[in-house]
């Protein structure tokens, strides 16, 4: 199986200038085929289409945790609606200055191992699929590169019970 | 020694060797102002030339004191760096900015002044750096929780820092490095230095209430989010904190003493960073060591072989005789002319290559003064002591003047940066500045009156 095979085909895509409010809105009603699901990251493309970073839930933890957090052990001394003035201070920051770049991405012909090889090394767990000509086609998301091992499994299984 | 009165007295000439290593020095020194390329890259650069074009032989370099690497400062900052990350994950840094925001009762602008003495006083026994780098976080948090634009707090802890850094030896760089030119101990520095920075810092506080005194409100609400934190819970490690506690201890007390025992300051931090590795039981030595700074300590590694290249060649004896030229020997007008010419020189250029070159500078100088004498007694002669004051005073208050004049302002300006609330050059300067001036002039009265009209 190929990265073409298995990828979501590309619907919701956040742009640079977007806001974290308008993201986090996406996120949250992002569709998978026809079912408004919600997802966990998006990719980012500008105005010609051409990915620009990745924005995921775990960038949006990072936008509210302040940077002096990570330099000193504060967690103890924070107060309650800490997380949440946070949240409402960054809700107008732009994407383009939270996304992670640049982003681990994978041919429409890299084989499902090359996928798993990127998620384990690099401790992704969506990958964006480019065409030839560079542009995104797809995702891949963790739980589909799963569900192929599931069915592999449950295959190999069945051919065990003959 | 023999070295030593043999550089003295080398007639220099403005030949090939000369203009070289003056081309070098100048290129670093414009290089490391415009900030094009990361600083100690230039060094490591520029040292590599002063001994490819064989200006310095690599064993003048690396083993003598007059042209090469001062290992004094190389290792005292060192030690100090491995005991201080040593230190750091037992969380008494936290517990000293929690302790210090409690007792400010959530008033900012008593919270202010605490935060200001504490960081003066930290930055008197750590590095500046190292102080900026443990208080600045606190701040940012503090002010987040009072609701409090955090800027004025920033720029009051960058100054403070620089100023309680310029009490003692260790507080700063340049007073390691004038401490090892000019073998100065430990003592003479609190003797000297630390009266006047008194002065100074009480001056200082009275200036930041005159500025931000009354600007500073939070509500009452906010007030018992600081009451209700417990600093206590800060403490990771007690044995450790132990440990660090007693080694510190050690340290300091060999540095008050170490002049009588004959130890160089980085005796004692060596020692002290040895024995507090031996008592964290560690296994690991590789991260403690990884985390020191190894590019401060290379940019002094090569910035001491290119101004050693230029004190062979004689470009810095060139230069103390204009000054000399200038004062017309007048000692009072020199070390007026070294306190204020350091104090803006230190606003616009790192202050660590500015007295990389004025030291050498300085002891040329008091070699045309005094000819027949060496060793200690050129070095500490009467006349001199003040100019050495007055040094060290103008390039660490210098720092204060602009946000890149030391490294503890450019780490502030950073970090805030980082956490959402830039600090313009020119906000930092409209507050620096003046400040700069103030304690400048401080020093100046200071100087004047104990050096040259009490002479005590």
């Amino acid at each position: 199986m190929k990265a073409k095979d298995l990828m979501i085909p590309l619907q919701d895509y956040l742009k640079p200038e977007n806001t974290l409010k308008e993201a986090v809105n996406l996120l949250l009603t992002a569709k998978r085929g026809e079912e408004k699901v919600g997802v966990k990251g998006l990719p980012v493309l500008d105005k010609n289409g051409t990915l620009m970073g990745m924005l995921s839930m775990g960038d949006i933890l990072k936008a509210v945790f302040p940077s002096y957090m990570s330099m000193m052990d504060l967690g103890e001394f924070t107060w309650d609606g800490m997380v949440e003035s946070m949240a409402k201070k960054v809700s107008g920051k732009k994407v383009e200055a939270l996304m992670t770049e640049p982003v681990v991405t994978v041919d429409e012909d890299a084989s499902l191992m090359e996928c798993v090889d990127h998620m384990i090394k690099k401790n992704v767990k969506r990958l964006p699929v480019l065409d030839g000509s560079g542009r995104v086609v797809g995702m891949i998301y963790e739980r589909d590169v799963f569900s192929a091992i599931t069915k592999a499994m449950l295959d190999e299984n069945d051919g065990g019970a003959k | 020694m023999t070295q030593e009165t043999a550089a003295a007295s080398q007639p220099f000439v403005m030949d090939t060797a000369f203009w070289t290593a003056t081309t070098i020095f100048l290129l670093a020194y414009a290089a490391i102002i415009s900030e094009k390329i990361h600083k100690t890259i230039i060094a490591i650069f520029g040292a590599g030339l002063i001994l490819i074009f064989k200006i310095l032989q690599q064993h003048e370099a690396f083993h003598v004191e007059e042209f090469g690497i001062d290992w004094n400062v190389i290792f005292l900052l060192i030690s100090m760096m491995v005991i201080i990350n040593l230190m750091r994950p037992t969380g008494v840094f936290e517990y000293i900015a929690v302790k210090s925001a409690k007792w400010g009762k959530g008033e900012p602008f008593r919270i202010m002044v605490i935060f200001a003495i504490v960081t003066a006083v930290l930055s008197a026994l750590l590095d500046n750096v190292t102080t900026v780098l443990l208080i600045t976080p606190v701040t940012l948090f503090i002010a987040d929780a009072l609701e409090v634009d955090p800027i004025p707090y920033l720029i009051s802890c960058a100054l403070a820092s620089n100023i309680g850094g310029t009490a003692t030896l260790i507080g700063d760089p340049p007073n390691i490095m004038i401490a090892s030119k000019a073998q100065l101990d430990f003592m003479a520095f609190i003797y000297h230095l630390a009266p006047v920075v008194v002065v100074m810092m009480i001056a200082y506080l009275f200036a930041i209430k005159f500025i931000w005194g009354k600007k500073l409100k939070t509500r009452e609400e906010l007030k018992k989010r600081i009451m209700a934190m417990n600093e206590n819970e800060a403490i990771k490690d007690p044995v450790m904190l132990k440990k660090s506690l007693f080694v510190l201890a050690v340290v300091l007390t060999g540095f008050v003493f170490h002049g009588v025992l004959h130890f160089q300051p980085a005796t004692v931090a060596l020692f002290g960073a040895g024995l507090l590795l031996l008592l964290s039981k560690t296994h690991e030595p590789h991260h403690i060591l990884a985390e020191i700074e190894w590019p401060t300590i290379f940019f002094f590694m090569g910035l001491f072989i290119i101004v050693g290249g230029v004190v062979k060649v004689g470009l810095i004896k060139w230069m103390s005789m204009q000054i000399l030229e200038l004062t017309q020997g007048n000692m009072f007008a020199t070390s007026m002319v070294v306190m204020w010419f350091s104090a803006f020189a230190s606003a616009i250029v790192d202050n660590i290559p500015y007295v990389a070159t004025m030291n050498p500078l300085i002891v040329d100088m008091a070699r045309q003064l005094w000819p027949n004498l060496s060793g200690v007694q050129l070095l500490q002669h009467p006349d001199l002591m003040p100019i050495w004051w007055s040094l060290a005073l103008g390039a660490c208050l210098g720092g204060n003047g602009t946000a890149i004049g030391s490294s503890a302002n450019v780490i502030v300006v950073g970090m805030s940066e980082k956490a959402g609330s830039k600090i313009s050059f020119m906000k930092f300067m409209a507050y620096g500045m003046p400040l700069m001036i103030m304690t400048v002039l401080i020093s100046t009265i200071y100087v004047w009156l104990r050096y040259y009209v009490m002479k005590i």
